[in-house]
């Protein structure tokens, strides 16, 4: 029983961290996107502040987006994996 | 310096790769002639090579442990441990040790009419210290000459080198978007004070700025 905590607590702990790293990097790709999308369509720079509300326009709907909800994939696949292995190596 | 750096590379190189030669599975083709248990101490550094089956198991200094006898197509003899790695490492969650030893028994076989079985294991033999692998699988094949795919170590590199890649383009991203403009702007300030302390020197231009000047040329500026 303490193996599986110690198992449990470490593999949230591991997934935590892997999920942290990968919603801050997804948010990191799509300002960027964002941020290039916009000097492409106003090549002198446009408006500071259009440019900004812009941005922040299309980050609120990546918050809703599908992709940033896959990110919870991270606890779902680990998960699995265990008890495909627990099956694997058990069944008769 | 050169021979401290790759000493230290090789060094992880090889403690990398002896673990997971340790830790991942794999195939042996045998033919099992017998199973035994034995009492075995725990009470030395080689206790490290045993699995701790259960909580209680880490206080013990001797439990008894089954073993699977077994003999390769070459005639060398293979002794394998049987036990639960439970939830802890390796996390194979094998539970099923008891079911094993009872499959081991019933797929025993003579050299005269020989049952050939493959044996997933992990772990090494070594006699000297009486290390044994620990058999996760046995399931009988054809004959001593199969080709066993190794499917689950195939996935498990493609996932690491997966996971390599992601976490390096992280990396990168980390990089580009907030170590780079912040060294940027601090050289950009450098850069000014430099050519500040340039203009304040102008006139009164010793050997020293010389040198620099002649310095910079290296870096491609032109002299002033």
């Amino acid at each position: 029983m303490i193996g599986f905590i110690r198992l449990a607590v470490l593999g949230v702990a591991g997934m935590t961290v892997m999920y942290f790293l990968l919603s801050i990097y997804s948010r990191s790709v799509e300002r960027e996107r964002l941020e290039k999308e916009w000097d492409e369509r106003h090549p002198g720079g446009g408006d500071a502040e259009a440019r900004d509300a812009y941005i922040e326009r299309g980050m609120q709907e990546y918050e809703r987006s599908l992709r940033h909800k896959l990110i919870w994939l991270v606890y779902v696949l680990p998960t699995l994996a265990v008890l495909l292995l627990i099956y694997l190596t058990n069944r008769t | 310096m050169r021979y401290v750096k790759w000493t230290l590379i090789s060094l992880t190189v090889l403690i990398v790769g002896a673990f997971l030669h340790y830790t991942l599975p794999q195939h042996d083709i045998v033919r099992i002639v017998n199973t035994y248990q034995e009492r075995q101490d725990l009470n030395d550094w080689t206790r490290i090579f045993w699995a701790t089956p259960d909580d209680q198991s880490t206080g013990l200094i001797n439990r008894d442990v089954q073993f699977i006898q077994a003999v390769k197509p070459n005639g060398k003899p293979m002794v394998y441990r049987n036990e639960d790695t439970g939830w802890n490492w390796p996390p194979y969650f094998k539970f099923d040790t008891a079911n094993l030893q009872t499959k081991a028994e019933d797929l025993k076989s003579t050299a005269e009419n020989p049952k050939w079985v493959v044996v997933t294991h992990y772990g090494w033999r070594i006699v000297f210290l009486s290390v044994f692998p620990n058999a996760i699988d046995i399931e009988p094949v054809e004959g001593p000459d199969v080709t066993i795919i190794p499917w689950f170590n195939i996935f498990f590199f493609v996932f690491l080198g997966i996971l390599f890649l992601v976490l390096r383009r992280m990396w990168l991203q980390f990089r580009e978007r907030m170590i780079d403009p912040v060294v940027e702007d601090v050289s950009d300030a450098w850069d000014r004070v430099d050519e500040r302390a340039d203009r304040v020197r102008g006139n009164a231009r010793g050997l020293w700025a010389r040198f620099r000047n002649w310095l910079d040329t290296w870096r491609g500026r032109p002299r002033i």
